[in-house]
């Protein structure tokens, strides 16, 4: 079975395009992308595009914006894992030997669509009860206080940490540092979260040619950098209820993507997690197994997670600092991590990386634990 | 207070004349597990035999906010919490029946029906939240 390598990448400035939509911000996008592999359009096979709110056939309508059709194509929805799951799509196309240059884009245009608090589907009786996102991660965050003493300011600093890393980012929704005072002092959105705690609501889309090694060899000069494993997973549903201060999804889902990848956390150089709110990161970075579980608050307060720490997470600034598109989000997960790989982010850039995590996940349904998680691992 | 005898959620919570009630979930009759909502299959054993079952009314919270920011449709601020029942199941509600700075984890609670919204015609909804057990004492 070939391998699969990145070899082309491209995103939009994330934050507000008033006189934008989907599609143009997808075309983009692509069209980066394509300059970044250097190759003719033409060569690309096949496409899959993830987004969440944008209707039929988005994904037509970028691929008839910069003139390539008759391309099999398709759509995919998976809440805030959709663009990492047409990553994931595109990797299995070339795997099975059907393709060899595959692009999948994320995109989403949210500002014209939604101004405060996501909710889980109005059909949930969750939803029917007044549950909103920043509520559900409210309570994790509280019970996580409660169980390992993590105190209110050490929850901020994730936020803190996130935008000065957005700060050197322009393509950054956020681009001004924060303090922990800020973040105490921004609007109550759930106790204990708030404003700071939260992801923005953000337009943006990215994009990512992938490849079989024999395309690879021939487009990517020595700057592609291989997909070691794309995972996802699904929730199970409780039987018994599960820990809120733990995430059994992307633990499962990261088992098999450092299994296939044959790696284990121990090599992870640094990683993009799914920090929708600032608890979140807490719980992911401990899944992944890179921090045992209750430490992650403590080590980043001794500035482990930091840019030039021992592990660095979201050095893009993250949901929080760089914005939340959710198609466009796992897409520019992957699009960071092969950026820092190739050592091309300027002043935000980790030193000598050479395993990236990227890690999203997303969506609610009652008595499941999460709808739908990916994990990739880019390795140099 | 009078209550409407319609559910806000036939489906998943029962409203009986005299003004009592219970969330409706399954139970596996192979293994023994609870769900909420009705299921189809058991996710334990994915044995079918399942039945619907009337479930517990107290349980003890597991954790919960004050919501400051909600739908238009939800007054803020409010309680919301997670009540684990005996069955072994974690369900959501609003918290009621005290103040919001008295709420803690750990604290015994009972479903309490009470008016939830309206339906389409403006006709008054009966649904839950959870009340401390100690309020209802008093
Ligand atoms: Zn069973």
């Amino acid at each position: 079975m070939t391998d699969v390598f990145v070899v082309g990448v491209g995103m939009t400035r994330f934050g507000k395009h008033p006189d934008s939509d989907a599609t143009e911000l997808g075309a983009e996008a692509l069209l980066e992308a394509i300059a970044d592999a250097g190759i003719d359009p033409r060569v690309i096979e096949a496409a899959y595009c993830g987004h969440v709110f944008q209707g039929m056939v988005t994904g037509q309508r970028i691929l008839a914006q910069v003139g390539l059709a008759g391309l099999p194509l398709a759509n995919v929805e998976n809440a805030c894992s959709s663009g990492a799951t047409a990553i994931r799509e595109a990797s299995l196309a070339i795997r099975a030997g059907e393709h060899d240059v595959v692009v999948a884009i994320g995109t989403e245009h949210l500002t014209n669509q939604f101004q405060g608090a996501l909710t889980p589907d109005p059909s949930d009786p969750e939803a029917a009860v007044g549950a909103t996102m920043p509520s559900i991660y409210a309570m994790r965050a509280r019970r996580y206080m409660e169980e390992f003493g993590m105190t209110r300011e050490q929850l901020a600093l994730i936020p803190v940490k996130n935008k000065s890393n957005a700060a050197r980012n322009p393509l950054a929704h956020f681009r001004k540092a924060i303090t922990v005072e800020d973040v105490l002092q921004s609007r109550p959105i759930a106790d204990p979260l708030n404003l700071h705690d939260c992801s923005p609501v953000t337009d943006g889309a990215a994009a990512v040619i992938v490849m079989s090694d024999k395309a690879a060899k021939r487009y990517g000069k020595g700057r592609a950098i291989r997909l070691a494993a794309s995972s996802l997973r699904t929730g199970s549903v409780d039987v018994v209820p599960t820990s809120m201060t733990f995430e059994p999804l992307t633990a499962n889902t990261a088992a098999d993507a450092y299994e296939r990848a044959g790696i284990g956390p121990e090599d992870v150089d640094f990683c993009e997690v799914h920090d929708c709110f600032s608890i979140a990161e807490v719980l992911r970075v401990e899944g992944l197994g890179l921090f045992a579980q209750g430490e992650y608050p403590a080590a980043v307060e001794r500035g482990e997670a930091n840019i030039n720490g021992r592990l660095p997470v979201n050095p893009s600034g993250g949901l929080l600092g760089k914005g939340h598109p959710l198609g466009g989000t796992g897409v520019a997960q992957v699009v960071e991590v092969v950026r820092q790989l190739r050592g091309e982010v300027g002043d935000r850039q980790i030193e000598g990386p050479r395993v990236g995590v990227a890690h999203c996940r997303g969506g609610k349904a009652v008595g499941i634990e999460g709808a739908a998680c990916t994990v990739q691992i880019l390795v140099r | 207070m009078t209550l409407a005898d319609t559910s806000f959620r036939p489906g998943e919570l029962e409203v009986r004349e005299d003004g009592t009630g219970n969330l409706i979930g399954s139970r596996c009759n192979s293994c023994g597990a609870h769900f909420f909502p009705v299921r189809r299959a058991c996710s334990g054993c994915l044995s079918a035999d399942l039945e619907t079952v009337a479930l517990s009314t107290e349980g003890t919270l597991y954790t919960f906010s004050i919501v400051r920011q909600s739908l238009p449709n939800f007054e803020v601020p409010y309680a919301l919490g997670y009540v684990d029942l005996p069955e072994g199941l974690r369900i959501m509600g609003q918290i009621g029946g005290c103040e919001l700075d008295e709420i803690r984890i750990g604290m015994a609670m009972v479903l309490s029906l009470e008016p939830f919204g309206q339906d389409q015609h403006h006709n008054p909804l009966t649904g839950y939240r959870f009340t401390p057990v100690e309020a209802q004492d008093d």
